[in-house]
């Protein structure tokens, strides 16, 4: 632990895990696996999705014709896991006099891509400009710090896949820099036809429930939710007199610099990140007790993340993908898992790494398999994203 | 002092090093040089049937400008915003001179308000035209914000932490903030910071029903206020920021320092429904200036700002504001105006919320 | 067989023109690729993600799915096994 560490002092959860963070582990510890058909939206394809059921859609967004109203949902998202958060960390009241900032990933809210504005813009050359305005209200930063009255730096972070892990990276810059003394951080997406249809045709989604690092693995899932985190530092966590025992101590990021969509093959780039996030951490990869890897169940990501993990962190690293549970968030994953593997640490313990069956021979190593104890200070959050980019985490736990 | 806030206090101020950009006037440095010398020009005039007035006016990146056969092949599939960030960036690199042995310690921060948002149409033309089961992955795999970035990426090499982040008034100010973060962590030598936003029909049919488009293709910066005047730009900027001055150093820059400046700059752009707040926001008797009728409006044109000022600082000129209309009475740059040594840009966003970028040299 | 020969060449040439107009090769004309060569990796240098865009291709232009990038991987390998399978399986769909 070195003294560049910050306090996770807060964490909300959504995804079809569960509704909260004590209803996720609550399925992680049953094994339970909430894939299911498309509901939200019509479409043709017909792969199995993972929706956050329990946020229901207003009755209005719901028509044959049209998807959701684009943005809306994730941001709503983003707000029941904010909410928790804030609650979890003491702050869901009385945040007068606090410097606080907002960093948050999504994919799908930045961008300007509502269906029926479109279609009418194309077929009349006019349209009515609601949704347009609803996005310009609602980069997804900016408008949970003016819902949370947070006055400090924002930004929206879109680097793709890694944006949730790389939104709490740059929190933690923003924190070490004393832009800030709190952060919230994360991210949020929702299910969307935009990129299940982009996606598909980049066919990495597998028509099947996805198994990650599995032989037999046939590619992702889409899934959508929140994870987010209240990140202070130590000395505005000591004044408030919250006693998390969780810390982010590293984050490291590398770029391949190899393709828009297919990941480095001797996986440098992730390595880089790694190494980078230990020794801003202070730890070797042997202090490292567990990993929740990226994991989407894709051909080349699994194969290429598992060979580095083993080339990092040994044979015997003990790691699993939570995707298996909450299917590929996007802009969301990487502040769900680092949540996961805050809870896990705090907890004692990470499930199976659900959907896992056989090892793939091309993969050094494989992911556990039943429920593991967890004995360890130390776990690393790993995110590879199309573009490129490949980014890690450290988290750990202090005291007892 | 806990060892904590001793990091904060050890920081120093990251320097512009080299510039690139691309604009409605055309490529690089230079270029940028002979439009602040030169004035305002006329912009293009689109014949636009959802604008029936007169023509649209637009300042839009030249096609010449975006054909360059060194990128050919890396940047053959890169929609428009790619392709000028690709080129600003690549520009920047070289403008600064600097030898870069290791490109695992150089990073890429890239900020935009809209996106390749021209691509997105085309993605959705794709599901109208094709359906769902049939559209191209291509177009879907540059329709995200950071596939700008990542041809940046490839095309240079550039190995180090790579970020896009996106705000409608103040990307390209955050990320600043961040790669000054990314300095002083030594989690880099050198960050390229940029920005792009381009035009495209559905955004001017966007900017026809929320601005106030100029009939006489003229912004008027110095007006400030209600409905303000706007002529839609695109373009990209990209600053090759480092720990200290290198190769050819322009300038210190910073956010939010509390510096006091020898010129202001505002960014009064025409998207802000009232731009009355740029008047308290400005230090008294500070010469003033404002480059937006050369850029044209677009959300990340503060970057343009920003590389106006560097080149004054370092050229020891003062570029006059190319639209002089001052019912205010603000101070305005002139011929008399002392070359500056310490430049304020400044920017007002929604809610009253205010940015300024200090450059010294 | 000249008939099948003549699809075939008829087959090819199509290709050609939409590898270049689809996959953004600029600085190819569709008369330079050669019937042989390797499109992947070395001869035309194309990578993953123009093999998924030219899946679209086939069924836009042909009707024709590809069910999995294994099977892809074996069909594209040039012109000739790509026009060798449009020639093949458009006759069995029944349509153009």
């Amino acid at each position: 632990m070195t003294d560049k560490s910050v306090v996770i002092s807060g964490m909300g959860a959504i995804s079809a895990a569960g509704a909260t963070v004590r209803g996720t582990l609550e399925s992680f510890a049953a094994g339970t696996v909430n894939a299911g058909k498309l509901s939200l939206f019509e479409s043709p394809l017909e792969c199995p999705v993972f929706e956050a059921s329990s946020l229901h859609p207003p009755r209005s967004e719901i028509s044959s014709n049209s998807a959701p109203q684009d943005g809306d949902r994730t941001l709503r998202l983003a707000m029941a896991a904010v909410g928790e958060a804030l609650r979890d960390a003491g702050l869901d009241s009385d945040r007068d006099g606090l410097r606080i900032g907002v960093c948050l990933g999504t994919t799908v809210a930045c961008q300007l891509n509502d269906m029926a504005f479109y279609r009418a813009y194309r077929e009349k050359g006019d349209a009515p400009m609601g949704a347009v305005d609803r996005y310009l209200k609602n980069n997804l930063a900016d408008a949970v710090a003016r819902a949370v009255g947070a006055d400090g730096p924002s930004a929206t972070v879109v680097n793709a896949c890694s944006s949730g892990t790389d939104a709490v990276g740059a929190a933690l810059s923003w924190l070490r820099a004393g832009m800030c003394d709190i952060a919230i951080a994360g991210g949020a997406d929702e299910l969307n036809r935009i990129p299940l249809c982009g996606f598909t045709a980049l066919s990495v989604v597998s028509p099947n429930v996805c198994t990650p690092f599995d032989r037999d693995r046939q590619g992702l899932n889409l899934g959508e939710g929140a994870g987010i985190v209240v990140l202070e530092t130590q000395k505005s966590a000591a004044n408030r007199g919250v006693g998390s025992p969780l810390r982010v101590t590293g984050y490291g990021s590398a770029c391949d610099a190899y393709h828009l969509t297919a990941p480095r093959p001797d996986g440098s780039g992730l390595e880089a990140a790694l190494r980078a996030a230990l020794a801003e951490a202070g730890v070797s990869p042997a202090d490292v007790g567990f990993v929740n890897a990226h994991g989407t169940a894709t051909r080349d990501n699994d194969k290429v993340e598992g060979a580095v993990l083993a080339r990092v962190f040994g044979d015997d690293l003990a790691f699993l993908s939570t995707k298996g549970f909450t299917g590929h968030t996007l802009g969301a994953a990487g502040g769900l898992e680092t949540i996961f593997a805050g809870t896990a640490l705090r907890e004692g313990w990470i499930p199976a790494s659900p959907g896992f069956a056989n090892k793939d021979d091309e993969i050094p190593i494989a992911p556990v398999t039943e429920r593991t104890g967890i004995d360890t200070r130390c776990a690393v959050s790993t995110s590879l994203a199309f573009g490129g980019n490949n980014s890690a985490l450290v988290i750990e736990r202090v005291g007892q | 002092m806990s060892a904590q806030e001793s990091n904060i206090s050890q920081h120093s101020t990251p320097c512009i090093n080299g510039i690139g950009i691309v604009f409605g006037q055309g490529r690089g440095i230079a270029r940028l040089e002979r439009a602040l010398i030169r004035g305002w020009v006329p912009p293009e005039l689109l014949d636009l049937s959802f604008f029936r007035a007169t023509g649209f006016p637009i300042y839009q990146v030249p096609a010449e400008a975006l054909n360059d056969k060194t990128f050919s092949r890396k940047i053959r599939r890169a929609d428009r915003l790619s392709k000028m960030a690709v080129i600003a960036a690549a520009d920047a690199m070289a403008d600064s001179g600097i030898d870069l042995p290791d490109t695992a310690r150089v990073g890429i921060i890239f900020a935009t308000a809209f996106g390749p948002h021209a691509t997105t149409f085309k993605f959705l033309d794709d599901i109208i035209d094709y359906g769902d089961k049939s559209v191209s992955p291509t177009s879907f795999s540059h329709s995200v914000h950071n596939a700008a970035a990542s041809y940046v990426a490839s095309v240079l090499d550039i190995r180090g932490p790579n970020l896009t982040v996106t705000h409608f008034h103040f990307a390209f100010q955050e990320a600043v903030r961040l790669a000054g973060t990314w300095l002083n962590e030594e989690k880099c030598d050198h960050v390229l910071v940029g920005t792009a936003d381009e035009c495209g029909t559905a955004m001017e049919f966007i900017a026809s029903r929320k601005l106030h488009v100029a009939l006489d293709g003229k912004m008027y910066p110095f007006q400030l206020r209600r409905m303000p005047s706007s002529v839609p730009g695109e373009g990209s900027v990209f600053f090759v920021l480092s720990a200290e001055p290198a190769g050819n150093s322009y300038c210190a820059l910073e956010v939010d320092g509390s510096a006091p400046a020898d010129i202001q700059v505002i960014n009064a752009d025409g998207m802000l429904p009232d731009e009355s707040a740029y008047l308290n926001a400005l230090l008294p008797h500070v010469p003033v200036s404002a480059y937006t009728p050369l850029s044209g409006s677009f959300m990340t044109a503060s970057s343009f700002d920003c590389a106006a000022s560097a080149l004054m600082i370092r050229n020891r000129v003062t570029y006059p504001p190319p639209v002089t209309d001052n019912p205010h009475d603000l101070p305005l740059c002139g011929d008399s105006t002392p070359a500056p040594s310490r430049v304020a840009c400044v920017k007002c966003g929604c809610g009253g919320k205010v940015m300024v970028m200090n450059l010294s040299g | 067989m000249a008939d099948k020969d003549q699809e075939l060449a008829e087959i090819r040439e199509k290709l050609k023109e939409l590898l270049v107009s689809n996959l953004s090769l600029e600085d190819v004309k569709p008369e330079e690729i050669e019937d042989d060569a390797p499109l992947f990796n070395e001869g035309l240098g194309l990578d993953s993600l123009d093999a998924v865009e030219i899946v679209v291709l086939l069924q836009r232009n042909f009707g024709l799915e590809v069910k999995d990038m294994e099977m892809g991987r074996k069909i594209f390998q040039s012109v000739n096994t790509l026009a060798e399978y449009v020639h093949e399986n458009r006759d069995q769909a029944g349509g153009k």
